[in-house]
């Protein structure tokens, strides 16, 4: 006892929970890389990397959403449409003249009631939250339809430009802005979910709900956190959609929900609740993505991939669900 | 000893149909060990919800810390420093030892967490409890003995003067029940009251200044523990015998008709052998936890099993699914009649009809409405199930008709063994009364009839023999004419050698 002799600073990094899963899914995307490297050379030409990334990026963002969510044991299934809804909202704003970043900002907050209404639905009225998510799934895609009377939008038009730069076209140190928006997000959002108390409670929410209240923890009040920083991950997708279309598209986002879980249990997030760390949604995503983009640079019709990405995910929960129920009885025997 | 740190007067709390505290009062001093014991039902666990904020009293004060406490939530007991380990622990399995211990509240520093200082923290925690954890391993990796320290640090960790621990030592082996009581010493030194619920007399022996009994939802004794004997501690518990009108009817007891040998199945089902006669109602009796109804669940194929061989009239049967213990003649009548025994929101017909389609369906799979039709109305005459009409919703009923709907449903087979798990809790007189008389009715009929009861009064009043389970083994096996309670009680405390003490009677 108390010889804990100094860890190096490796030994740190695996320690922490669910890292050594993470390595695992790095190792399966890197060697997903080097094969498509082989199937055709051009899969690894700096512009098609520069690509593949910016194509990652709004998948990734949403993957930030539906972990926070899935972490708390919950689902979130209105994320596609809230890039739908939030992607309409801002463009039809900036075809009627509101200057791009008032549409932004207005954007975000009808984005961020859809979140709370969320929370509300699950948390304190306490509906499943797959009938919850999914009704305002349909709600917030009716929102995308009725904001421009259910027509795609015009163009942005020029006023909106550097909106349009700063979300899509730009370029910072030679990378796309779109890559840097997530970059940075995902530098907040871990941060908030390992270092600060609300993100522990995501964490003890998922992991054991009774336990938590039990030690004072406002339950609610967690699991809506994690809904509205999923529709604000999702808002972002949407703004990110219109910058890059120029224009705003009644279906952008659709099945969004789906690819961020996707992301999410590819990385080791855990849809029981209580497991799984945001890197591995990173990995998650550009697994996601390779496969999308080197599939297709391999010539495999889009059935293929979707096939091929299907059978992924569903193997990843499996994985998941017989690590979780395989361990008590190993316990037993011991 | 100073004076008491809890002051309960006049506690009652109802549930519906049933009094569950009577007018209790309790008090509990600080740097001592008290024990509470009494009967399944008695009233402790409620009691110490109570006192932990987890119910709310319907009548009686309530003094804690000198402090009058009108209405106290689980948050409130906290803050006092009331502090309760459950039977079942209570923590989140993904998170750290350390997470765990400083849930609700994390130390941060300018809104960051400093895990190193709660890592610290939890480390010196367990280091004054003599506890070999390191703070960061996952909580779900660790044994549940070990769990059950962490929640113990837990309840340090929020300076708990008021510790409650319900059944502490049950999933602990003997080594680390030492280590326990060490704690628990320790502890008293410094000053905290603490309460202990067990039914493992033997253990009060090295750790208990004062004992509670309760009984039927009061108290009946508080007094020093060395002026007791564990003989007295026994007959307080039981009390009184209670007159209860039990029909009894005799049969002649004919072949034998089912047999277990050497079952095995978790830790709550060790090794078990008995057998069940024509003509014989076997009960099985124990305290909470003894592994009855795991024993019931294993037969019947509900649970897996490690070991052990089924036979029914002379021969074995392979059981891997209850459809394997349903297709051999042997049904279950499960404890929790709104959790397993029923499909709460479908008709009477519905659950009826349930596990007899393969009798109601022709070749193709199509269910004969008018079979069905006929299969509910036999059963719910002869069980006597009062009902306006067949297609009602099981939910509607009463407790007691629920019941019968759920002996119905297996009845409406032709089984050679019928096992029925607490058949009678819940409901009321009458209806327990009715339940008895089918029991009887099926002993008559030469089945095989076992069940499981956690009332003292009832198992001698209906059983043929008794066999009583403690600690997931059978430990006695009684002719019920020439038993006694007090004498069923001890073989349902027999821990084997957690304690190098006996019971003494």
């Amino acid at each position: 006892m108390g010889n804990r002799e100094k860890q190096r600073p490796w030994e740190d990094f695996l320690a922490i929970r669910g890292m050594r899963q993470v390595l695992t899914v790095t190792v399966a995307l890197a060697v997903l890389i080097i094969a498509f490297s082989f199937l055709s050379p051009s899969f690894h030409s700096g512009r098609n990397v520069g690509n593949l990334l910016r194509q990652v990026a709004p998948i990734f963002i949403i993957g930030i959403g539906q972990t926070y969510v899935l972490i708390t044991g919950n689902i979130d299934l209105s994320i596609g449409s809230v890039v739908g809804m939030s992607c309409m909202i801002s463009a039809t704003l900036m075809t009627k003249g509101v200057n791009p970043w008032v549409a932004m900002l207005l954007t975000i907050i009808v984005s961020i009631g859809v979140g709370i209404l969320n929370g509300a639905l699950v948390a304190k009225w306490k509906l499943p939250p797959f009938i919850a998510t999914m009704g305002t799934m349909t709600v917030a895609r009716g929102v995308a339809q009725i904001v421009n009377n259910n027509y795609n939008t015009d163009a942005i038009g020029k006023a909106a430009q550097s909106f349009r730069n700063v979300f899509y076209y730009g370029k910072i140190f030679g990378l796309y802005n779109t890559i840097w928006i997530a970059v940075v997000l995902f530098l907040v959002f871990d941060f908030l979910l390992s270092k600060t108390r609300s993100g522990r409670y995501i964490y003890a929410v998922g992991s054991n709900i009774e336990a938590s209240k039990l030690s004072g923890v406002n339950t609610a009040r967690s699991i809506t956190i994690a809904y509205v920083v999923s529709a604000l991950c999702a808002c972002v997708v949407g703004l990110i959609t219109s910058a890059a279309a120029g224009m705003g598209t009644m279906d952008a986002g659709n099945m969004y929900e789906l690819y961020a879980v996707a992301a999410a249990v590819i990385g080791g997030v855990s849809t029981l609740g209580g497991q799984g760390i945001l890197i591995g949604t990173v990995i998650g995503a550009c697994i996601w993505g390779v496969l999308q983009n080197g599939l297709q640079f391999a010539g495999a019709p889009v059935a293929i991939r979707n096939i091929v990405i299907g059978t992924i995910v569903v193997i990843s929960v499996l994985l998941d669900v017989v690590i979780r129920t395989e361990k008590p009885r190993r316990k037993i025997k011991e | 000893m100073g004076e008491y740190i809890v002051e309960l007067n006049h506690i009652n709390k109802s549930f519906p149909g049933v009094r569950a505290l009577d007018d209790v009062s309790f008090n509990l001093k600080s740097g001592e060990v008290l024990a509470l014991v009494g009967e399944n039902g008695a009233g402790k666990s409620t009691l110490m919800k109570i006192l932990s904020g987890a119910y709310m009293r319907d009548a009686g004060e309530m003094q804690i810390l000198d402090q009058v406490i009108e209405d106290l939530t689980p948050k409130k007991a906290q803050k006092l420093g009331v502090a309760i380990i459950d039977q079942e622990l209570n923590m989140c399995s993904h998170l750290s030892v350390a997470e765990n211990i400083f849930l609700g509240h994390e130390k941060t520093r300018s809104g960051v967490l400093s895990n190193k200082e709660m890592n610290q923290e939890a480390k010196d925690i367990l280091d004054r409890l003599n506890i070999d954890i390191d703070p960061a391993t996952t909580v779900g990796d660790l044994a549940t003995s070990k769990q059950q320290m962490v929640e113990i640090a837990k309840a340090l960790s929020i300076n708990a003067k008021i510790l409650i621990m319900d059944e502490p030592t049950s999933s602990l082996t003997s080594n680390e029940i030492d280590d326990l009581f060490i704690i628990i010493k320790k502890l008293k030194v410094e000053g905290c009251g603490i309460v202990y619920i067990s039914h493992r007399l033997e253990e009060l022996q090295r750790i208990a200044d004062r004992v509670i009994i309760m009984r039927d939802g009061k108290c009946v004794v508080s007094m020093n523990f060395k002026d007791t004997t564990m003989s007295e501690i026994i007959s307080d518990m039981v009390g009184h015998e209670i007159k209860e009108e039990f029909p009894r009817v005799n049969c002649k007891r004919g072949k034998k008709i089912f047999e277990v040998q050497n079952l095995n199945a978790g830790k709550m089902v060790r090794n078990i052998n008995f057998d069940l006669y024509e003509g014989e109602i076997v009960g099985i009796a124990g305290l909470m936890g003894a592994g009855r109804t795991e024993t019931t669940r294993a037969i019947f194929g509900a649970d897996p099993k490690e070991s052990g061989k089924i036979l029914v009239d002379g021969e074995k049967v392979i059981i891997n699914g209850s459809i394997d213990a349903i297709r051999a003649g042997i049904v279950l009548v499960p404890e929790d009649r709104r959790r397993d025994g029923l499909c709460i929101r479908r008709s009477v017909q519905d659950n009826i009809a349930l596990p007899n389609l393969d009798l109601l369906c022709n070749k193709i799979g199509v269910v004969d409405k008018k079979k069905e039709r006929a299969m509910t109305d036999e059963a719910v005459r002869n069980l006597r199930v009062k009902l306006t009409n067949a297609g009602a919703n099981v939910g509607t009923l009463s407790g007691g008709n629920q019941q019968k709907v759920v002996v119905a449903k297996w009845l409406a087979r032709n089984s050679r063994v019928v096992i029925f798990d607490e058949p009678t809790r819940g409901i009321d007189v009458a209806a327990k009364v009715e339940i008895y008389n089918i029991m009887n009715k099926l002993k008559q009929q030469g089945i095989a009839v076992l069940f499981v009861s956690s009332e003292m009064p009832e198992v001698m009043g209906i059983s043929d023999r008794i066999l009583v389970m403690c600690d997931g083994k059978i430990t006695g096996e009684l002719v019920t004419e020439e038993a006694t309670q007090d004498q069923i009680l001890q073989c349902a405390t027999k821990f084997d050698s957690k304690s190098e003490q006996v019971v003494n009677s």
